[in-house]
């Protein structure tokens, strides 16, 4: 028994080096060279992704022109795609489509590798604000390249709602659709009543106060929610089966619902709206790396942005898309518009005064 | 070869050890140190903001675990054990008439039809069979539309999807096989003659049931109900799909290793399904249900 126990504390003691080792190798500042694009890719390419990300209809395409086979994993939060990301050491995908609540802690944590872009092929035209923001940049290192981006939208079912709401509010507390409500079962969410109802221009620094306050409201709203979706399939079946008339979502889901014949139509209430703009990034432990920029340097192109936006109804990155859709849709996806972008407030991770460890308790406070 | 054999047969130890060593470093490596892991990370802490693990000892995350957020996670935990007793008694209550039809009532022919049935299910993959509960029991789903062509209902109800009541609902279903299958093999092995004997002594039904059925079919009731419990206590897809938000440990455990990223108190939680487990295996060895097996 007791040889039984030393091996065991040996084994655990191994393992636990390996968990603790690997975190040592800080960049040097060399600048950043990435592989040959132009040659044969490694054949395949993992990766996590928002919903609609790495559809077929322009994943196929893809597939066929590079070479390289897709296996696209969905996540529905951002906390799911960076811990799928980071599971197994990082070397499980080799790229991910975070948004800036998860980009600059993959950029932290030093799980991304910095990228070429030389070898990025649309880097240059892509909208000014977004070559190098803060969320995907850092030190003149571009760790991720911007993709798609859009606001956190409310949806309702214009077949029940006949008068289209202009206010949050129909989501909270004294709202006439108690019971058939639907939100994110996200922590980041806390951050839209703190925009909206406790004018906080930065919803994602709160003190403790304004968040016991959000807290509150949101457990206020509790009763009313009939389910905390998680994948934007779960809030298009409540909307299908018309467990659910309005909720806080996605373009994608206006979209996906519309195609599926529901008679949805979304709002951006007066309160504000909080949103995300999202960046392919490589890990830095990419197996596939060709592939990689193969494919960031395909989704970026204006012609797949087009049908990105047709599948997600998200805004394109990329301002040369306005020539391939035509300027109506590039108003309507407001590709040049910065006076939009700006008025979106992009989900962050927050750090302080209340940091997202203290949101995630809150949330499961709220959630009980 | 001859010289092998010689061997093992002059020593019983490395014959018990080449037999059982694969076993044993299997349990060991895959299982315990697993385990001890699991134990060694739910007392370390995390940075919060890139999710590192801190290599340092605490017992914060205990402390959070039984008194943090007003005792969130005590209640969290209360529910979930609740839920499983709930479910295990649903499922004790629909198999033991079914294993007794199927062991002691049916016709050989029926008997492998009935366990087909049972059985058949469980070569689905899980989340189908609970979609087709979301199916079921939604707002325009089969029994709300039947509810309502009986005139039952004159509208759709809410109640039956999106809350306990429908992961009740649920995991009673999917777990039903487990209770089923180790009750048909204990009600199968008791001889007609006691039956026969304990009315010939002027036993009525129910004093056969209490007095000779239950007692030698308690190992088999022990083990299905050990596997409901334990299915349950550690259940998180059922809650997602079916449930209405509120939360149950397989389902917390599941956010703070996957959502959260807060791997240390996702340890702790674990640690707590775990011991109750124990706690819960430790009780049916006391009743020397195991060994009557």
């Amino acid at each position: 028994m007791k040889q039984l126990m030393t091996l065991l504390v040996t084994c655990a003691a191994a393992g636990a080096l390996v968990a603790c080792g690997g975190s040592d190798s800080n960049s040097s500042d060399k600048s950043v060279t990435g592989p040959n694009v132009n040659g044969k890719g490694e054949g395949k390419l993992n990766m996590v992704v928002w919903e609609g990300y790495a559809d077929p209809s322009y994943v196929k395409q893809f597939e066929q022109q590079s070479g390289c086979k897709v296996n696209a994993v969905p996540a529905g939060t951002s906390d799911e795609m960076f811990t799928k990301f980071r599971s197994g050491g990082g070397g499980q995908y080799d790229l991910a489509s975070f948004s800036g609540d998860a980009s600059v802690r993959a950029i932290k944590s030093g799980a991304v590798a910095p990228l070429d872009t030389s070898k990025l092929t649309n880097f240059s035209n892509l909208a000014p604000q977004l070559q190098s923001p803060g969320f995907n940049t850092e030190n003149g290192k571009h760790y991720g390249l911007s993709f798609m981006w859009g606001a956190n939208v409310l949806i309702y079912n214009a077949d029940k709602i006949k008068q289209a709401p202009t206010s949050w509010n129909v989501l909270y507390a004294g709202s006439p659709y108690a019971g058939k409500i639907t939100v994110p079962d996200n922590p980041i969410q806390i951050a839209d009543p703190a925009l909206q109802f406790y004018g906080q221009q930065n919803p994602y620094a709160i003190s403790q106060q304004t968040l016991d306050q959000v807290a509150g409201k949101l457990k206020q709203q509790r009763p009313l929610v009939r389910k905390y979706w998680v994948l934007a399939s779960d809030f298009e079946q409540l909307f299908k089966s018309g467990d659910a008339v309005v909720g806080a979502g996605w373009p994608l889901m206006t979209n996906d619902l519309k195609k599926a014949g529901v008679n949805v139509k979304e709002v951006l209430p007066k309160e504000g709206v909080t949103g995300w703009s999202d960046s392919w990034m490589l890990s830095k432990n990419a197996k596939n790396p060709v592939c990689a920029y193969k494919y960031m340097n395909y989704v970026t192109s204006p012609q797949t942005q087009a049908k990105v936006a047709d599948v997600t109804g998200y805004s394109p990155a990329n301002r040369k898309t306005c020539a391939v859709v035509g300027a109506q849709r590039c108003a309507d996806l407001h590709i040049t518009d910065n006076k939009y972008y700006a008025t979106i407030k992009y989900w962050q991770t927050p750090v302080r005064p209340t940091n997202y460890r203290q949101w995630t308790d809150a949330w499961a406070t709220v959630k009980g | 070869m001859k010289r092998v054999s010689r061997f093992l047969y002059a020593h019983p130890g490395g014959r018990l050890g080449l037999l059982l060593g694969p076993a044993v470093l299997w349990l060991l490596v895959f299982y315990l140190v697993a385990l001890f892991l699991l134990l060694l990370t739910s007392l370390w802490q995390q940075d919060v903001f890139t999710s590192e693990l801190v290599h340092k000892w605490t017992l914060d995350n205990y402390d959070k675990l039984f008194g943090g957020q007003g005792g969130l996670w005590l209640r969290i935990f209360g529910r979930t054990v609740l839920l499983a007793a709930i479910v295990t008694a649903i499922d004790v209550a629909l198999a033991f008439p079914l294993a007794w039809f199927m062991a002691r009532v049916a016709a050989p022919r029926w008997r492998t039809l009935l366990f087909l049935a049972v059985v058949v299910p469980l070569w689905s993959s899980i989340l189908v069979r609970i979609f087709a509960w979301r199916t079921i029991l939604g707002g325009s789903g089969v029994l709300n539309s039947v509810l309502i062509d009986l005139g039952i209902l004159d509208k759709p109800s809410s109640a039956f999807l999106y809350n306990d009541n429908a992961i009740a609902i649920t995991w009673a279903y999917v777990w039903l096989p487990f209770m089923v299958l180790p009750l048909y093999t204990a009600l199968e092995k008791i001889p007609n003659s006691y039956l026969e004997a304990s009315r010939d002594l002027g036993a009525g039904g129910w004093t056969t049931f209490r007095r000779v059925v239950l007692p030698l079919a308690f190992p088999g009731l022990v083990a299905g109900s050990t596997f409901v419990f334990a299915l349950t206590m550690g259940d998180f897809v059922a809650p997602q799909l079916v449930g209405g938000g509120s939360q149950v440990l397989g389902g917390a455990i599941k956010d703070r290793f996957g959502v959260a990223a807060d791997y240390p108190f996702g340890a702790a939680l674990a640690m707590l399904t775990l011991v109750t487990l124990v706690a819960f295996l430790f009780l049916t060895r006391r009743s020397n249900a195991l060994e009557a097996t």
